[in-house]
């Protein structure tokens, strides 16, 4: 039982992690040609650029991806849709000065989660002794991304993020976690601001490296602010599947102070098919 | 043109493999499981330090504060359902136990159940805040429970433990770890308290080496564990008096002085829905009540040391020296806050401040301590 609950834990933190941050984990580009950018658009996750239609990925730890078409893409998180329902949509605005411009617009409904971790017992994240109301978080972003050498895609992220409550949300629900407590800190001051860069680059063979950092801002919070920064190593045994191990450092203010956080190794595999 | 490779030429594995090392070796681990001694974490004021000069007598007092959250039902240690207490709460609290300190005022201060930035404290840091709030100027602190979330009842961080307040210079301090309960499965010892001694060196004029040690045992146990822990206490006791030093010890042994006319308490603090002594009822004795098999635990510190209070004393009038209770409407019904020395006491001074009701589930005891005969002045 206790396996259980701690196996479903698991799936309710990645899902928090997962659409929010905006699948900007794993992912990595193809192997580097000077094309104008269609060779980065297999595992494009967390850049401006769409998969070819028809595509799917899908990662262990990774939301489902589909492109519906050349310029919309759809993400869920298969796993946890059913405690945390969540969906994101990618829609490519074209190319400037060799720059992909995309945006990306997502809902998130965490109520279900947060009831199931306000509880009495083993599992019990959040104190039952206060009422979870029903929230939504509604994250718009622009995401610009570009080669800047052969092997070099840069891309870079801001966007505004809205939470909507059906009542109060008691300032002690609080789940004091790295990861987790950045992104569920807009339902206590209502809005805040999320941006970021990362750097892909092709190395030897199959090995790509990706490096990026991303910060939170809520102004009218009392913890305003979050930082993290990633680092992966990925394989691409082919474009329908892929490797990756890292590590995930994090700082931010909590409301016990500010503290940082290793995390290591983080891995994924992810899987594409589809599309041309 | 840039090379194909030029990132992997800087980014060589010189570069990155330690990063990738570090974040395998390097990740904080939720519960801090504490070495067997550590160094104890150390407080002081901001203000101009102005020590007393030498004394003859010490004020010492032991005073278990319950976190600040007074008497109001709490879910871990009475039959309430509150989890997480407000500012407002925990403040106000902590005010009435900084107004009992002021007006008391101790020389020396033993505190257990100190929260430090803890979720269900709303996160104060509460040896950082009584230093602020009274006349003490130095303090340490050992922590017996950290855990950045503790993944129970919406418990979340926690740090708690026992403090030394001083108004000398804390010259040494260090975290003893005492023997983890025995009776619990591997899971659950993982996420819970980690007792321990807090060891202090103070510089108290007029003495050689002068130690005050701050102990809480185990609460809840139902096996030998508070044996095994009381039995650490007294090795250290030992090693300390046959090396010449005087020391003060105290604190909640969660311990019943020998030869208490009452030994288990289950019915008295058993909640609404529970029933024990029954034919049938398991457990058939409530954890943390029935002090019944530990009645004699405590006997070896009473014949080695000078408690504050006399057995006799205690034998005598008993109900005049019971220090807590788990009854959040009742009135003290058990003795297990105790303070021992191998010097000696000025004789009735101790007290049992019974009188403080609504600050905590345990009540103060102090008592003066005399310096030894023929310490340097």
């Amino acid at each position: 039982m206790r396996m259980r609950n701690a196996f479903l834990l698991g799936i309710a933190l990645a899902a928090v992690h997962a659409p929010v941050s905006g699948d900007s984990e794993q992912a990595s580009g193809r192997p580097a040609q000077s094309d104008g950018g269609t060779a980065w658009r297999h595992w494009t996750s967390g850049t401006a650029y769409t998969m070819p239609a028809g595509r799917w990925e899908v990662g262990l730890f990774q939301s489902l991806r589909h492109a519906g078409s050349e310029s919309v893409e759809w993400s869920t998180h298969p796993l946890a849709f059913f405690l945390i329902p969540n969906l994101s949509v990618k829609w490519s605005h074209g190319s400037r000065n060799g720059f992909q411009i995309a945006t990306r617009h997502s809902l998130t409904y965490p109520t279900p989660l947060l009831r199931l971790l306000s509880r009495k017992g083993i599992g019990g994240l959040i104190s039952p002794e206060f009422h979870i109301p029903h929230l939504v978080s509604i994250y718009n972003e622009v995401l610009v991304s570009g080669p800047i050498a052969r092997s070099l895609l840069v891309t870079a992220n801001a966007g505004v993020c809205f939470a909507v409550k059906s009542g109060v949300l008691d300032e002690r629900t609080t789940i004091d976690l790295p990861v987790v407590f950045p992104r569920l800190n807009v339902f206590y001051p209502g809005y805040g601001f999320h941006g970021g860069t990362e750097l892909r680059a092709d190395g030897f063979r199959r090995w790509r490296i990706q490096t990026g950092a991303g910060v939170f801002y809520y102004p009218a919070a009392d913890e305003r602010f979050a930082f993290e920064q990633k680092g992966l190593l990925l394989w691409n045994q082919s474009r329908t599947f892929q490797i990756c191990v890292g590590y995930q450092l994090t700082f931010g203010e909590y409301p016990f102070g500010t503290q940082w956080h290793l995390f290591g190794p983080v891995f994924d595999l992810t899987w594409g098919w589809g599309g041309k | 043109m840039v090379n194909r490779h030029f990132l992997l030429h800087r980014l060589n594995p010189g570069w990155w493999m330690p990063w990738i090392m570090l974040s395998i070796f390097a990740c904080d681990p939720l519960v801090n499981r504490f070495d067997d001694i550590e160094k104890a974490e150390s407080y002081s004021t901001g203000r101009p330090v102005n020590p007393p000069a030498a004394a003859d007598t010490v004020h010492v007092m032991t005073w278990n504060i319950r976190f600040g959250a007074g008497r109001t039902p709490w879910f871990g240690d009475g039959c309430g359902d509150r989890v997480i207490f407000s500012e407002g709460e925990i403040l106000r609290f902590l005010s009435g136990i900084a107004r009992e300190l002021n007006r008391l005022r101790p020389d020396i201060l033993l505190l257990q159940e100190v929260d430090v930035k803890s979720k269900r404290s709303a996160y104060i840091d509460q040896v950082q805040w009584l230093l602020d709030h009274t006349y003490f100027d130095h303090a340490a602190y050992a922590s017996m429970w950290e855990a950045q979330v503790v993944p129970s009842d919406g418990l979340g961080r926690i740090n708690t433990g026992q403090a030394v307040l001083s108004r000398w210079p804390i010259q040494d301090s260090e975290r003893i770890q005492l023997p983890l309960r025995g009776d619990q499965d591997a899971l659950t010892r993982y996420f819970y308290l980690r007792r321990c001694i807090l060891k202090t060196r103070i510089a108290l004029p007029g003495t050689g080496v002068f130690y005050v040690l701050n102990v809480h045992l185990d609460a809840f146990s139902t096996d030998d564990t508070k044996k095994r822990q009381i039995d650490r206490v007294k090795e250290e006791l030992d090693k300390l008096a046959v090396s010449g030093a005087v020391f003060v010890a105290g604190g909640d042994f969660n311990l019943i002085p020998p030869g208490s006319d009452s030994t288990d308490f289950c019915i008295e603090d058993k909640c609404p829905d529970e029933s024990f002594h029954q034919p049938g009822d398991d457990p058939l004795h409530k954890e943390g009540s029935n002090f019944t098999p530990e009645a004699a635990w405590l006997q070896q510190l009473y014949d080695a040391y000078l408690p504050s209070v006399p057995l006799e004393k205690y034998l005598i009038d008993q109900e005049s020296y019971y220090t807590s209770t788990p009854d959040w409407n009742g009135f003290w019904n058990r003795k297990i806050d105790h303070l021992f020395t191998n010097a000696s006491w000025i004789a009735a001074s101790d007290s049992t401040h019974q009188d403080i009701l609504d600050l905590s589930d345990h009540v103060p005891v102090s008592a003066r301590w005399r310096l030894p005969e023929g310490a340097v002045r």
